[in-house]
């Protein structure tokens, strides 16, 4: 499924921004090769052969915008600074142009009448906007994800490092004796009395509480946990998608800090409808998992899971 | 309740030493022998997060997302679920970031008090964004084949999204 899905997310983005461009190519939305007719304005003295600041005037558009002038000896330039004022076309072509610095518009000065000052000037051409787009999205989001899978480095060791001293106090296994019937309802192959599920209920606690930096770490744990139960390395168990499952649809007691600074005080309305939904959604969420579990029983083998740990027939 | 959240993890970060002295528990030492697999398995689910991460980006660049939100629009406006919540309904499973930002722009359209905007707050403080999850938990643990989770997580969240529309508009409708 998640083959599936993931291929087709790729796919998909392909057919699309090819499309757009094609598209685009037919209807050029950004006038590619208009010459755009443009006065402009010398500083005092100024001579056209030399290099300078100038302010132009856009034909048909208020205001005056400046640019750098640069006079080669065939065509001369314009390095045009971008600004709000400026014809939408503009703005878009800047935007969505080739180069790296979106704040500036290389223009080629194609006429240019020494005595009037009115110049025509090619603008850059904008070619294959999506394409481009989703490439760099692609780059942008790769080089994303490890920022974000790095900054999980020290939370991740903070958690590990405190249910370890859980662990050997025995503090774990005083929390995992309280929560025993319902984590047995939840997790049936995992053992009586097993390091799991005093984890899996800590990240439940931290999830319902909003506590994303406990539930996050808390949750990998968890799964380190069931990981151990699991004969097959690189295959989810039941337990496994089961956790998973209660993680997604998790009952929320606390609205999100990023909804509070959206919102505001309007969330405290909102925390009543967010705790049903939740409420429904987790119902909905473990009934599925516990129909899908029907169809897929475990693997039998389990030679690999030391003997104190195997799974209860 | 916010109390009790602002509270209890101090309290956990504290009592779980002070437990550990008192059973005559080498802390220092344990702690650092468990943490030590932090860095292990942060790194662990680098590949998983970029393959779901830069699928769901160039997705999201594409504009699939528009054409997908007008196709499904009659439909689910036949069905009585406000057209105006398709973006985030389509967005919340997919990526955080995106979610944020199209409630941002459903609260400046149409005004935080609207029952729409309601809706989609509900919406998204009730759903995960269930396929970052997945590569986030399973990646760390090395598990490729991840069975029915990604169905069960979207049933999840689909009935979330479902009963978000229907219990505001009961609530506060």
């Amino acid at each position: 499924m998640l083959n599936y899905i993931w291929a087709g997310l790729i796919i998909i983005s392909l057919v699309f921004a090819v499309s757009q461009d094609v598209m685009d190519l037919v209807q050029n939305p950004y006038q590619n090769g208009k010459e755009h007719q443009i006065e402009i304005i010398f500083p005092e003295n100024g001579d056209p052969d030399e290099r300078q600041t100038v302010r132009f005037r856009i034909e048909g558009h208020e205001g005056t915008f400046e640019a750098a002038w640069r006079p080669y000896t065939d065509n001369p330039e314009m390095i045009i600074r971008v600004d709000e004022e400026m014809p939408e076309l503009w703005r878009n072509i800047a935007q969505d142009q080739d180069a790296s610095n979106k704040e500036e518009l290389l223009a080629e000065v194609v006429g240019f009448d020494r005595t009037t000052n009115e110049a025509a000037i090619l603008l850059p051409k904008v070619h294959y906007v999506k394409l481009n787009a989703i490439a760099t999205a692609a780059f942008n989001m790769a080089e994303f994800a490890v920022t974000l899978a790095i900054g999980l480095v020290g939370i991740m060791a903070l958690w590990l490092g405190l249910m370890k001293i859980a662990e050997e106090s025995g503090l774990m296994y005083m929390l995992v004796k309280g929560v025993q019937p319902f984590m047995r309802f939840l997790f049936p192959n995992v053992p009586r009395g097993h390091p799991a599920h005093g984890v899996i209920s800590l990240n439940l606690a931290a999830n319902m509480l909003g506590l994303g930096n406990a539930a996050t770490p808390l949750g990998i744990k968890a799964m380190e946990e069931l990981q151990k139960l699991n004969p097959s390395k690189d295959k989810a168990t039941n337990a496994q998608c089961m956790l998973l499952t209660v993680n997604t649809a998790s009952i929320q007691l606390l609205p999100p800090a990023t909804l509070v600074a959206l919102i505001g005080t309007g969330v405290n309305e909102l925390m009543i409808s967010i705790l049903i939904v939740t409420f429904i959604s987790l119902i909905v969420g473990i009934t599925a998992a516990k129909i899908y579990e029907r169809f897929h029983p475990e693997d039998a083998h389990d030679e690999n899971i030391p003997d104190d740990q195997k799974i209860e027939a | 309740m916010r109390t009790i959240a602002a509270f209890i993890l101090p309290l956990i970060i504290v009592l779980i030493p002070l437990y550990g002295i008192l059973k005559k528990v080498a802390v220092y030492e344990v702690f650092v022998d468990g943490a030590k697999e932090g860095f292990t398995i942060a790194v662990r689910i680098i590949p998983y997060l970029v393959a779901i991460l830069f699928a769901i980006g160039m997705f999201r660049e594409s504009g699939a997302m528009e054409f997908f939100m007008m196709a499904l629009a009659p439909v689910l406006g036949f069905l009585g679920f406000p057209v105006e919540l398709v973006p985030m309904a389509i967005f919340r499973p997919l990526t955080g970031s995106g979610s944020v930002g199209v409630l941002a722009e459903m609260i400046a359209t149409y005004g935080e008090d609207s029952l729409v905007v309601k809706m989609a707050g509900t919406m998204f403080g009730s759903t995960e964004t269930t396929f970052y999850v997945i590569a986030v938990y399973f990646g760390a643990i090395g598990i490729r084949r991840v069975k029915y989770a990604v169905q069960t997580g979207l049933i999840a969240d689909v009935a979330g999204i479902i009963a978000s529309v229907i219990v505001v508009r009961i609530l506060f409708g």
